[in-house]
């Protein structure tokens, strides 16, 4: 009853949307506001028409109805009641819905909110973002329908999954469900997957802004940069949270003892958040001097592409990845949908190329425009790096006859260099002024950070020695650390100074009055932070693995594991555990007692290695129970990893969190006109800054 | 002067050229041929990954012939195991959940290798070094050998590893396992396979 509830609703939803598509379109090319009314109408409806399909997939969930498909395949009766509501995106059908619902979502907000003030760009953005969401409802509907139901053939060996019953077959409901895969029952089950949809999902309004305004020919304003500022930095800061969770629950599963391996199905991610950074950074150039234009629709273009990519090469497993993500027939028509916004927004483009044109010239190599130019060539070869690395098992193949797979060496070998240039040009660039640059000026500027840096750098080396990298590593991040901090106590300073506030005050107006720059400089320092774990992980990683005893202890650096004995016990969520009581030592001092454990799902027969971590800002010790005799529980097997530094990767992201949250924070106009809009001194008044 | 904007038409075929003095007004009609060209392509690519992917493993038939040199130095050729059951397990060092099914291959190959049941490893897209650490990790003593220019894997069409193909004693494919296995899913079909009756066709 529920379930039809919400497969009528989403049915009427996939009508709104193709029909919101429709009028749009021809509202918009007949020029009838009355049509582009009807489809905005019809476009908000969407979202709440999903939402009763969503709650009716989360009710199903939640009562077990096992004669949908989707639930017996993702729940059981095993699972708590929380683990069966995140099960709404542990599968194909359910995650296709959410992924329509937020999409619906952000449609549905940015129609109430800006309706009056894109009017001429609005039929278009209506149209481009309906028909996206149109083919995601539609996938939904006919390909990966969350409300099929079990079907037995009389006589048949094999269920039969159909929304409406087939001739001569037989409702049938099992007594339990598949359940979840274990590798998804995990606390970061609640926040990966959302986050990431989220975050791929938003950068269909920017994108669809962008079409609009090369249809309209309105691409020569940048009126819709301004509209889609924040929505970009809503998308890229839910795509950074995915990546980071992503990690975080890879370091806490998988039990590989690190976060990041270059897997296909992680670079999906990845390709999209370097070209959605690089288009962030690449606005603020045509906001302040009407340049890069033609970078700004290349890199939301590339980034909408690769998001779309994204979602086709991990859906479909046309590039194979150690993720388990099930195959499914939605592969054909993804591939129409890539083809068409691939070739529909080149071709947009191109037609349009000539009203892109730059309102200044680069005056000189030596200023910050230069710089800019420059991040995005880094941005762009680090993206076309990675991509490559992607795609090449499926090129070597086709033209070799030979996959070769690249590992996570060509990818660090090839992305590491240009990361370091990238980094340090991210100190550096707010030391450049614009237009033209003093050489002499940014020698004074730099000289104090540089001096520091080298200090605190050859006291590093001198004692990491073994480690040539890592002395680069530090220089890196203790440079561009300390220009950053420049730029803050130059700040400061002026206020403290000027206008006798103590340092508190003076810090907290310095943000207020201009957070979209300092917001950006807290997410740089996030950045610098990761930077630290990376390095910690790349040079400093230690790990060792033995068989033991009871009582025989096994070292790795300062500490020293004991192990004390194993049991096992019935977990929840249908789990036998295998738990090993350890005791770690630090420089023989007892610290505490840890517990790897092995769950086995017993209804998936599948093991999940669950590692016991202790964790402290300079390092985590890291603990695996990789095996044990079967039956006498004698010599059991333990794998102890020491990662230095990995919690700064973690802080990092709460860092880049915090500079967004202040970057997007809502302040008054006058604020951030006047501390944003440079004057142009002697140029002409710029068409296009300030509204 | 130097009018970087215009010259960064070359850009999105992603061959960042570096600026020169020729301003463009517009992208050369080459430019954007080569655009379309590789966008096509990727779409080609893309296509053909689909293709294969939905075909999937070689499931039935007649197993494709090879012959495995291992890192022992011991080589063996599929068509001449006729008369025994084959697994033909597809692997790799780096590759997480082999790991998981590892212990459980090697156990189950000493319970069976008296009975007439013969286990292949195949290491795909590895290096020696860290394949042998693997093998002396787990204690691997049934054969192992590298996937040489990716043939075998090709030939039975593997979507990832781990994968576990079964050759039923006439030499025909009977069936494949995606992902690791536990047990008792090989014990089963070892001896499902084992049941077979079996003549010898003389040569």
């Amino acid at each position: 009853m529920i379930a039809d509830i919400g497969l009528i609703s989403l049915s009427i939803a996939f009508l709104f949307s193709v029909y919101a598509t429709l009028a749009s379109f021809y509202g918009g090319w007949r020029d009838r506001a009355e049509w582009t009314e009807s489809a905005r109408n019809a476009s908000i409806l969407v979202f709440p028409l999903l939402s009763i399909s969503v709650l009716a997939v989360i009710y199903s969930l939640y009562v077990m109805d096992f004669s949908l498909a989707y639930v017996a395949d993702v729940s059981s009766r095993a699972m708590s009641p929380f683990l069966r509501l995140t099960a709404l995106w542990g599968g194909q059908q359910g995650s296709v819905l959410f992924w329509a619902w937020i999409m619906a979502g952000f449609m549905m907000i940015v129609l109430l909110r800006k309706w009056d003030r894109d009017r001429d760009l609005m039929p278009y953005v209506i149209g481009v973002a309906m028909l996206t969401t149109a083919f995601f409802i539609g996938v939904t509907v006919f390909i990966t329908n969350p409300f099929g139901r079990l079907w037995h053939f009389p006589g048949a060996n094999e269920l039969t999954t159909a929304v409406f019953q087939p001739a001569g077959a037989m409702p049938y409901v099992p007594q339990d469900g598949q359940g979840l895969n274990p590798l998804l029952r995990h606390f970061g089950m609640i926040g990966h997957p959302p986050t990431t949809y989220l975050g791929f999902t938003g950068f269909v309004i920017p994108y669809a802004f962008a079409m609009a305004a090369l249809i309209t020919g309105k691409s020569r304003e940048d009126g819709w940069i301004r509209t889609t500022r924040r929505w970009t930095l809503v998308a890229w800061i839910f795509l950074t949270i995915g990546l980071i969770l992503g990690g975080r629950w890879a370091y806490d599963v998988l039990g590989w003892g690190g976060y990041w391996g270059w897997d296909p199905v992680e670079n999906a991610m990845f390709l999209p958040w370097l070209t959605g950074t690089a288009f962030l950074h690449s606005v603020m150039m045509t906001e302040k001097r009407g340049m890069l234009k033609k970078w700004n629709m290349i890199l939301i273009i590339l980034t909408y592409a690769l998001t779309v990519f994204g979602t086709f090469i991990t859906r479909t497993g046309v590039i194979s990845s150690v993720h388990a993500f099930a195959k499914s027939a939605l592969g054909p028509a993804f591939l129409i949908f890539i083809g068409l916004t691939f070739l529909g927004s080149l071709s947009l483009l191109f037609s349009r190329w000539d009203t892109l044109k730059s309102e200044h010239q680069l005056e000189s190599f030596f200023s910050r425009e230069a710089v800019f130019v420059l991040q995005n060539l880094l941005f762009l070869a680090i993206t076309f790096a990675v991509f490559w690395g992607t795609v090449f098992p499926l090129i070597s193949e086709l033209v070799t006859g030979t996959k070769i797979t690249v590992g996570p060496p060509y990818f660090e070998k090839v992305t590491g260099p240009l990361f370091f240039v990238l980094v340090l040009l991210m100190g550096v660039a707010p030391l450049f002024a614009w237009r033209k640059q003093a050489a002499r000026n940014l020698g004074r500027a730099m000289l104090v950070p540089f001096l520091a840096s080298l200090g605190i750098t050859a006291a590093w080396g001198y004692t990491h020695r073994m480690h040539p990298g890592s002395i680069f590593g530090l220089w890196l991040v203790s440079f561009v650390l300390l220009a950053i901090a420049t730029e803050f106590w130059k700040g400061l300073r002026a206020r403290m100074s000027g206008r006798s506030e103590n340092p508190l005050t003076a810090l907290a107006k310095l943000i207020g009055r201009n957070h979209r720059r300092y917001g950006g400089y807290v997410i740089h320092l996030g950045v610098v932070m990761m930077v630290l774990g990376v390095i910690g992980d790349a040079y400093f990683k230690q790990e060792t693995q033995a068989s033991l005893a009871p009582g025989e202890t096994l070292r790795l650096g300062v500490y020293t594991l004991r192990y004390d004995g194993l049991r096992d016990y019935p977990g929840s969520d249908g789990r036998e555990v295998v738990e090993a009581s350890t005791a770690l030592f630090k420089d023989g001092e007892f610290i505490r007692q840890l517990k790897p454990r092995r769950d086995f799902f017993v209804v998936q027969e599948q093991p999940v290695t669950v590692p016991a971590v202790y964790s402290t800002p300079g390092a985590d010790v890291y603990v695996l129970l990789v095996g044990w005799e079967e039956g006498q529980h004698d010599l059991t097997t333990f794998k102890m990893y020491l990662n230095p530094l990995i919690n700064w990767v973690w802080t990092g992201g709460l860092a880049m969190i915090l500079g967004t949250l202040i970057a997007a924070w809502p302040a008054s106009r006058k604020h951030v006109e006047a501390s944003y809009v440079i004057k142009p001194g002697r140029l002409q008044p710029q068409p296009g800054i300030g509204d | 002067m130097i009018d970087l904007e215009q010259d960064l038409s070359t850009e999105s075929t992603e061959q960042a050229k570096p600026a020169s003095s020729k301003p463009w007004q517009r992208w050369s009609p080459a430019g954007r041929v080569v655009a379309y060209a590789v966008v096509l392509a990727l779409l080609g690519l893309l296509a053909w990954g689909l293709m294969k992917v939905r075909a999937g493993p070689l499931q039935s038939g007649l197993a494709p012939d090879f012959t495995l040199t291992g890192f022992d130095g011991r080589s063996v050729t599929l068509s001449e195991l006729r008369g025994q059951v084959v697994v033909i397990n597809f692997w790799a060092s780096w590759c997480p959940p082999c790991r998981e099914e590892a212990a459980y291959l090697e156990q189950t190959w000493r319970k069976y290798q008296d009975k007439g049941v013969v286990f292949i490893g195949v290491d795909y897209v590895d290096t020696e070094k860290e394949a042998l650490a693997y093998i002396d990790e787990f204690d691997i003593t049934y054969l192992n050998g590298p996937d040489v220019a990716t043939r075998i894997s090709q030939a039975y069409n593997i979507q990832g590893v781990p994968e576990t193909f079964f050759v039923a004693k006439n030499g025909e494919l009977r069936g494949a396992h995606i992902g690791p296995l536990y047990p008792p899913q090989l014990d089963e079909k070892i001896e499902e396979l084992l049941a077979e009756p079996y003549q010898g066709i003389g040569e």
